[in-house]
């Protein structure tokens, strides 16, 4: 019997960032440079889905409701029925094609939820892709949803048919590479979420005051690489200002001045104060390697990264 | 000697010191057109939104070698990806997108289809003759055929006065043109077009297959009117929107086609890519079967009950095909594709 190994730091990190790489999507755009996008999660996608089912047919109701309220009894004849039949045509593959043509891959849904479709060719969004896609999302979802209701069949094959075929259809987006569903995959395109980030302070420029308390040697500087640095970084870039975070200062505080030997005391008032000014230290230091090809990924740079 | 260099002097800090402006300018102008449009951008103000992608494209590439900085990364990330999507923007209008597709596009693609076209016409007119010399022969196969709720009762049993009033009597149950224009859109044929299209995918077999089925229902229609000595009638009464309707369900099939023998034959490509080539003419055939299904609508629902003499619906069914033709085989000549 043996049992499953611990997990090493390297191959935590390894995982992890593993992982974060499976949620992103490159593409490469004429210039060369490949551009990194987050894919957009099925949450969020079944969500602007829902909100543009919402806000077609519930424009669709509100308008049927309307004409009926303001007592147009007499108008709502066969033709107001017909009217809204073809409405209800109309909301379905003309609505998204048409919002993702004008918006540039983006629904009335997807607008709000901030997600947005784009070409994985690394090209503008061509036409006919938007018309593809949604064409496919008619044929994918649409009908056979209508046909598992009851509506245009009564055939329990016809149903049980559609149902797994629904099954399948969901299950597609699951496990395909970049979470595509059919339609997108015939179309090639892809959801990507696009947030907007801000720019952040640049965090060594407060270290000005900092430098002359804290001083560290070459050797206090040649343990971490770049995977502790931005953990620190995150730290340091977190705005919580409670008891918690003064804690974990210290601990971390504690921890780095272990690791790297640094003796002199370092008082509790202080912590935050020293990770701040060893980040400016610690990225010089590895910034200044990094020109000479001396790039190390993490702590266990020189090691083969795979064990202690 | 005891500091690796001071903080000012960090390479990455004089990289940002130096750019950032033309970072910020680059996310002004992109949140000015993601708020108000391209449109709204001044000449200048263009010109300078290609130059700053392209600098902030550069300092990207740059930031990835030599920045640790994970913030600065991610937000130069972001920008650029921002920028690109502002920049790769559709450029043409959706009227011309919609004049360039009818004029050129769709006939394009039509005469690029003509193999996927014979299969899609052809198997319907198999069809519909193995299904005319069955029930010619033998009346209870058009039971076999037939689903129940679309013959009504213009079964075989029915007698020829019933039949007589199904092709010319007036439709009680649709008073209104439109009304029965709608009803026509969510109707049998629209669906099989839909299916027949989608299902192609599928190794073009249920295609195929229904294509064939629906020809054997038309084909069983007509023999049970034949029979009655109403031939001719019924040919009119089929024609007046059958020739354009029954040819969209056609072109619909051969899009199921184009996709199903990308799976079936890819050639060199993987059948991913085959499926991504051959679904651009695919697409268009689907559209044109739309837009041929819309018109048959409006031949069903305003022309069928008004036009009663079996010669002028004759005349408008085969005068509508004819028009079809000339577009698909006319029209765009000579424009790129």
């Amino acid at each position: 019997m043996s049992r499953k190994p611990q997990k090493s730091a390297a191959e935590f990190n390894r995982d992890h960032l593993k992982r974060e790489q499976k949620k992103m999507l490159l593409i490469t755009p004429p210039e060369g440079v490949p551009l990194l996008f987050r894919r957009a999660s099925l949450g969020a996608r079944l969500g602007a889905q829902l909100l543009d089912l919402l806000i077609t047919y519930g424009s669709l109701l509100l308008l049927a409701f309307l004409v009926t309220y303001l007592s147009w009894a007499s108008w709502f004849s066969e033709t107001t029925e017909a009217l809204f039949a073809i409405l209800a045509f109309l909301v379905r593959a003309p609505y998204y094609i048409l919002t993702e043509l004008v918006w540039n891959g983006r629904t009335i849904g997807k607008r709000i939820v901030k997600i947005r479709v784009i070409s994985v060719n690394g090209r503008r969004l061509d036409p006919h892709q938007v018309v593809v896609r949604n064409l496919m999302k008619e044929a994918e979802v649409f009908l056979p949803i209508m046909l598992v209701i009851g509506v245009m069949t009564s055939s329990g094959w016809v149903k049980l048919a559609m149902a797994v075929w629904l099954l399948f259809v969901f299950a597609v987006p699951l496990f395909s590479r970049q979470n595509q569903r059919l339609g997108d995959m015939i179309a090639g395109t892809c959801v990507v979420e696009q947030p907007k980030i801000a720019l952040a302070k640049e965090l060594t420029e407060r270290t000005h005051v900092a430098t002359e308390k804290f001083v560290f040697e070459p050797h206090h500087l040649e343990h971490y690489g770049r995977f502790e640095l931005q953990s620190l970084e995150r730290i340091l870039r977190d705005p919580a200002r409670s008891q918690a975070a003064y804690d974990r200062d210290k601990e971390v505080a504690r921890t780095i001045a272990k690791k790297i030997g640094f003796t002199d005391r370092i008082a509790d008032m202080e912590a935050s104060e020293f990770l701040s000014s060893f980040y400016g230290a610690q990225r010089a230091s590895l910034e200044s390697g990094q020109i000479f090809g001396d790039v190390r990924e993490d702590k266990l740079h020189g090691k083969n990264g795979k064990s202690w | 000697m005891t500091n690796v260099g001071t903080t000012t002097d960090l390479r990455s800090v004089r990289f940002r010191r130096e750019r950032e402006a033309g970072w910020k300018r680059l996310e002004a102008l992109v949140a000015q057109v993601e708020r108000k449009g391209m449109r709204h951008l001044s000449f200048d103000e263009a010109r300078e939104l290609t130059s700053t992608y392209r600098q902030t494209i550069n300092s990207l590439s740059v930031a990835r070698e030599i920045s640790l900085d994970h913030a600065l990364l991610t937000y130069l990330e972001n920008l650029a990806a921002r920028a690109y999507l502002v920049i790769y923007a559709p450029q043409a209008s959706i009227g011309s997108l919609i004049t360039k597709l009818l004029v050129s596009g769709i006939p394009h693609a039509f005469r690029r289809s003509v193999p996927v076209l014979t299969i899609g016409f052809g198997l319907m007119i198999i069809g519909a003759l193995i299904g005319f010399a069955l029930v010619s022969g033998d009346s209870t196969w058009f039971y076999t055929f037939v689903p129940g709720e679309l013959a009504g009762d213009r079964g075989p049993g029915a007698s020829r006065a019933a039949l007589e009033t199904s092709l010319f009597g007036q439709d009680t149950l649709h008073q209104n043109a439109l009304a029965a224009f709608a009803a026509y859109l969510i109707s049998h044929n629209t669906q099989v077009a839909i299916l027949c299209f989608a299902l192609g995918v599928f190794w073009t077999l249920p295609t195929a297959f229904l294509t064939f089925y629906n020809g054997t229902i038309l084909g069983a229609f007509v023999a049970v009117f034949a029979e009655k000595g109403l031939g001719y009638e019924v040919f009119g009464w089929l024609s007046i929107h059958g020739v354009t309707e029954i040819s969209a369900i056609c072109v619909a099939a051969a899009g199921g086609a184009q996709l199903g023998l990308a799976m079936l034959l890819p050639g060199e490509m993987t059948r991913k890519d085959a499926l991504r080539v051959r679904g651009r003419d695919a697409t268009k055939l689907l559209i044109l079967a739309a837009i041929m299904l819309f018109a048959a609508g409006i031949l069903e629902g305003f022309l069928r009950q008004l036009v009663q003499s079996t010669e002028l619906r004759l005349l408008i069914g085969w005068g509508a095909g004819a028009l079809w033709l000339c577009w698909l085989l006319f029209s765009g000549r000579g424009a790129k594709g």
